[in-house]
């Protein structure tokens, strides 16, 4: 009622200069989760447009042989800018707005768990984007592959901006991405609605819940990456120029200790709207919802530890390809368990044929091909033949198109009506379905048996061999059939927008807590919840005769754990990757003897006096805390300005430190040592910078009045901040300071 | 001596471990008798056995690295895991030891036992000398011991809740996975005892030669040993936290 007349409303809004004003002012400020779902998904949808028109390209220059339609760089620059565009800008958007449309309300939350924190996520998306496309304007957009492999990556081989616009881009991005994984955890744990225990959650929620952890352990590794190759590319840093002493080999490890992550943060969404259509349109619950549960755990752990399987090619030696072949066959399992779940499930189920259906089902078979060519790459002596070539390129695209976009199409179309209020046309959800599955089929099949052919990938044409003609223009138009069905897909979500038939709370007669309320739900999202005893609670509502067996123990009166609290431990999580990939890169390097200043060159003394200061900063801020519950105002305010002191004391010492090293001669560029010693050490002081700012707004806010009840929540998560900033000294003093001194 | 001589003659009859095994499971039957779980406890001393005496254990003193690993894999983790899981149910730790039951503690012991060992004067000395080694397989097995306790005690209000499990499992594997990879990438040996291996069993030809193991395949093997398949089993014990999870009692079914 109330979710239509805001329809109502907006379409009139549309049509009325002056109120049109107002809704974009509404939009752009919003922090509703829904709203920000919405312009999560339509920046992707630019993005995706963007991205496509790459394609079109490459594969137009692709069409013949020798073709001279574009120049080499500017097809170096297109596939990455593709690649790049289409992971970070359009899939990554996607599945983090699905989720945020549909996460809180699958929980009978009201909203996410920091509602500006979320906007902010998202800002950062077009934020990165325009970052990465400005590149185009400021010298040439990068042309360096989307793994921007060094040294090529570095200054001396790629002169141009490119590659900076790259790095920053991309780490404006996964800052967003982090922050929305912080969001979903917590939302999670600590905003479910009355009954819907850990156990009950639907598994889209729980899938992306999973997938929030991935996402944390994962993107700070490939920021901490970025932050090196900035440093190299600004501060002639040495970290991955051979010339320095510095790695490019150690540049694959980290990027690929976050690359194959990444594959399941895109991939795991895909899953979870997969494992919600198929119940619903089968009309039967899931099979084995534990195993898809505990697989995509098994997934996410094991996602962690094989990504050496991408760098086969580059010589690690046989030990290391023996074990993560293995391990990269282990992934094979829980994968498979998943597909058995879905495929039971529809076993013996009443199917309903409808757009959803249709795209998961493709999603179904396609994966499965995916699966199997996947699975060829981790036999080593296949994957040194095939990785640099068209089979490859079939392979992934069958992974990111044929499985996650098809499945992302099919979440799409499928809570489309409740995002809007109205149905889409079947009639033109069967034309883009069928016209994209002929269009990717013909695209990429055919690139497999190109790829065994030998087509190198990332080549800008080729001469014109026995079957390489008709194989790439048969591919190049299978282009044009997926064009036509983004096109009719666009053009239905149109018209069904103003012209849809009105959809009504639970058009798909689904059993998940979304459908409960309007559509679109009102801003609240619920008036109120059904009770919640089970997974479907829907089902058990509509059939009360026969309902669902009730699921685990009813915690009634359980209090769900604080939310500021849940949200800074995720972060932390997060800054523990950071400072992990970059205390692992400094014993990389410190290992292998150097020439030029080292560790002697520090002030061991001087910093243990200094860090003493840091330390008992923490025990200053505990006893603020325990001043602050006592409700002892003067005293609370005392002992954090006196942590507060302490940490800046600590500051003045690492500028000490630096000085007397600027001092002999010592900065960032003078060596291997210096590079990772600044590095590390200087990251670490910026975050005790950015805590001290943190702390001086609470002291200010405290003496403004704020915090007077005794409860601060906030205070206390701002401590554990504060307090893992001191943790991770431990760990660096530990490193750069007193393993020299064992040597 | 070639592989298949060494492997028939290579058996170290080690007679102090031979007697705790049988003192222990003589000990075991007596204490619990029917009560226990005789088939784990028979499989802890198994491997508890195929660790020590088994030609792996030649291998690992003073031979090859991985080896070593093997030994320290199965005698922190499995042996361990294993004995914990022998205990019968109405097992309890009385007051001094109920001090160990910590999940920090736990945590820290555990973990701990990977670190420790492999810095390298104590890896040194534990593949040297005789009673280091000794030292240290009895540490292992206790260390090992209080970190399995928090998920595999006899008792449900013993152990930790699943997901708070799940996440001590997780912690402990990145934390040994982090060794690992330290161990892996390093390019100066850990425990350089076993770069120039002094060749009591005329083996080392054989070792370098015919299995192709050099002192850096040998170091990277090792640390390859802590990274992923020790990660497969927190893996398999995370898995399993998931299934006890999930098969937690169900209340009643109402017909409402």
């Amino acid at each position: 009622m109330n979710g239509t007349t805001t329809i109502a409303e907006f379409r009139e809004a549309v049509l009325d200069p002056a109120k049109r004003r107002h809704y974009q002012l509404a939009w752009l400020s919003t922090v509703d989760h829904k709203r920000i779902a919405v312009l999560y998904m339509l920046t992707a949808l630019v993005f995706f447009i963007i991205g496509g028109v790459e394609a079109l390209f490459m594969r137009l220059q692709l069409a013949v042989p020798n073709n001279h339609f574009l120049q080499p760089d500017t097809f170096n620059q297109l596939f990455t800018m593709h690649g790049t565009t289409m992971i970070f800008l359009v899939v990554m958007p996607v599945v983090f707005g699905l989720a945020n449309y549909v996460l809180p309300l699958q929980i009978g939350a009201r909203d996410m768990a920091f509602p500006r924190l979320n906007a902010f996520g998202f800002w950062c998306v077009p934020l990165g984007g325009i970052l990465l496309h400005f590149s185009v304007l400021a010298g040439g957009a990068p042309a360096v592959g989307w793994f921007s492999y060094a040294p090529l990556s570095e200054t001396p081989y790629s002169s141009s901006p490119g590659v900076d616009y790259w790095a920053v881009a991309l780490f404006v991005l996964g800052i967003g991405s982090i922050s929305f994984a912080i969001n979903t955890i917590a939302t999670v744990i600590s905003l479910r609605g009355p009954g819907m225990t850990m156990r009950r959650l639907p598994l889209f929620t729980w899938i992306n819940f999973v997938n929030a952890f991935i996402i944390i352990f994962a993107l700070p590794v490939l920021n901490a990456n970025l932050a090196m190759i900035l440093i190299d590319r600004q501060l002639q840093g040495h970290f991955f120029l051979p010339i320095g002493g510095g790695s490019p080999v150690l540049w694959q490890h980290i990027f690929w200790a976050f690359g194959h992550p990444e594959v399941y943060i895109m991939a795991l969404p895909a899953f979870a709207i997969v494992s919600e259509i198929i119940p619903v349109f089968s009309r039967k619950p899931i099979f084995g919802y534990e195993f898809v549960a505990a697989s995509s755990v098994a997934i996410a752990v094991l996602s962690l530890g094989v990504w050496g399987h991408h760098m086969f090619t580059v010589g690690m030696g046989r030990p290391l390809d023996v074990f993560f072949a293995i391990s990269s066959m282990l992934i094979a399992i829980p994968t498979g368990v998943k597909v058995l779940n879905w495929t039971a499930t529809m076993l013996g189920g009443r199917i309903r044929f409808d757009v959803p259906m249709l795209c998961c089902i493709a999603f179904l078979i396609q994966f499965l091909v995916a699966g199997l060519t996947g699975i060829s790459h981790a036999s080593v002596a296949l994957d040194w033949q095939t990785k640099n070539s068209y089979f490859l390129v079939a392979h992934f695209h069958f992974v990111a198109v044929g499985a996650i976009v098809f499945a992302v199409l099919g979440g799409l179309q499928y809570w489309f009506p409740k995002m809007s209020g109205r149905m889409l046309s079947e009639r033109l959800g069967k034309w883009s379905f069928w016209l994209m599955v002929i269009g990717f089929n013909m695209t990429f099949i055919i690139q497999h048996f190109l790829g065994l052919l030998g087509m190198p990938r990332r080549v800008f044409t080729y001469p014109d061999l026995p079957n390489f003609t008709w194989m790439n223009m048969l591919s190049t138009t299978g282009v044009f059939f997926m064009s036509a069905a983004a096109l009719v897909l666009v053009w239905n979500l149109a018209t069904s927008f103003f012209r849809g038939k009105v959809a009504g709370g639970n058009p798909w007669d689904a059993w998940t807590l979304e459908w409960a309320t309007t559509s679109p739900p009102p801003h609240e999202n619920f008036v109120a919840l059904p009770p919640i005893r089970g997974r479907r609670p829907l089902w058990d509502l509509a059939n009360p005769d026969r309902p669902d067996p009730i699921v685990g123990e009813n915690s009634a009166a359980v209090t769900l754990p604080d939310h500021n609290k849940v949200g800074i431990l995720s972060f932390i999580l997060s800054e523990t990757g950071f400072f992990a990939a970059l205390i692992l890169a400094y014993l990389y390097f410190y290992a292998r003897p150097q020439a030029g200043p080292g560790p002697k060159e520090l002030n061991v003394p001087r910093t243990l006096v200094f860090s003493v200061c840091l330390f008992a900063s923490s025990f200053t801020f505990w006893r603020s805390e325990v001043a602050l519950t006592k409700q002892r105002r003067g005293s609370m305010l005392g002992w954090l300005a006196l942590t507060i002191l302490l940490g800046g004391i600590f500051l003045v010492g690492q500028g000490t430190e630096y000085w007397k090293l600027f001092q002999t001669g010592v900065d960032l560029s003078t060596n291997l040592f210096s590079t990772t010693f600044f590095t590390l050490t200087g990251f670490h002081g910026l975050h005790v910078l950015l805590g001290l700012i943190a702390l001086l707004i609470f002291l200010w806010a405290a003496w403004e009045g704020d915090f007077a009840s005794g409860r601060g929540s906030a205070f206390k998560a701002a401590g554990y901040y504060w307090h893992f900033v001191d943790v991770v000294w431990v760990f660096v003093l530990l490193t750069v300071y007193i393993l020299p001194l064992l040597r | 001596m070639t592989t298949y001589q060494f492997f028939t003659t290579a058996w170290t009859w080690n007679s102090i471990v031979l007697i705790l095994s049988a003192v222990a499971s003589v000990g075991y039957f007596l204490a619990f008798g029917q009560r226990g779980k005789p088939l784990y406890f028979a499989a802890a001393v198994v491997v508890f056995l195929l660790a020590l005496i088994s030609p792996f254990n030649a291998l690992a003193n003073g031979y090859l690295f991985s080896a070593h690993m093997v030994q320290h894999i199965l005698l922190v983790l499995i042996v361990p895991a294993l004995l914990v899981l022998s205990l019968p149910r109405s097992f309890s730790l009385h007051s001094p030891f109920a001090y160990f039951t910590h999940p920090l503690i736990g945590w820290i012991a555990g973990v701990g036992a990977m670190w420790l060992w492999h810095a390298p004067a104590l890896c040194n000395a534990a593949a040297t000398s005789r009673s280091v080694s000794a030292i240290q397989t009895s540490s292992l097995l206790l260390m090992g011991s209080v970190f399995w306790w928090q998920v595999l005690a006899p008792r449900e209000e013993q152990r930790l809740s699943p997901p708070a499990g799940i996440a001590y499992l997780f912690t402990a594997c990145v934390a040994c996975s982090v060794l690992g990879i330290i161990l892996t990438f390093a390019p100066v040996s850990i425990c350089p005892v076993y770069q120039q291996p002094v060749d009591r069993l005329g083996m080392l030809s054989t070792i370098r030669g015919d299995w192709g193991l050099t002192s850096d395949r040998d170091q990277q093997i090792g640390g390859l040993l802590m990274w992923v398949p020790m990660c497969a089993i927190y893996a398999t014990a995370i898995l399993a936290q998931l299934a006890r999870w999930h098969s937690s009692p169900q209340p009643e079914q109402s017909n409402a």
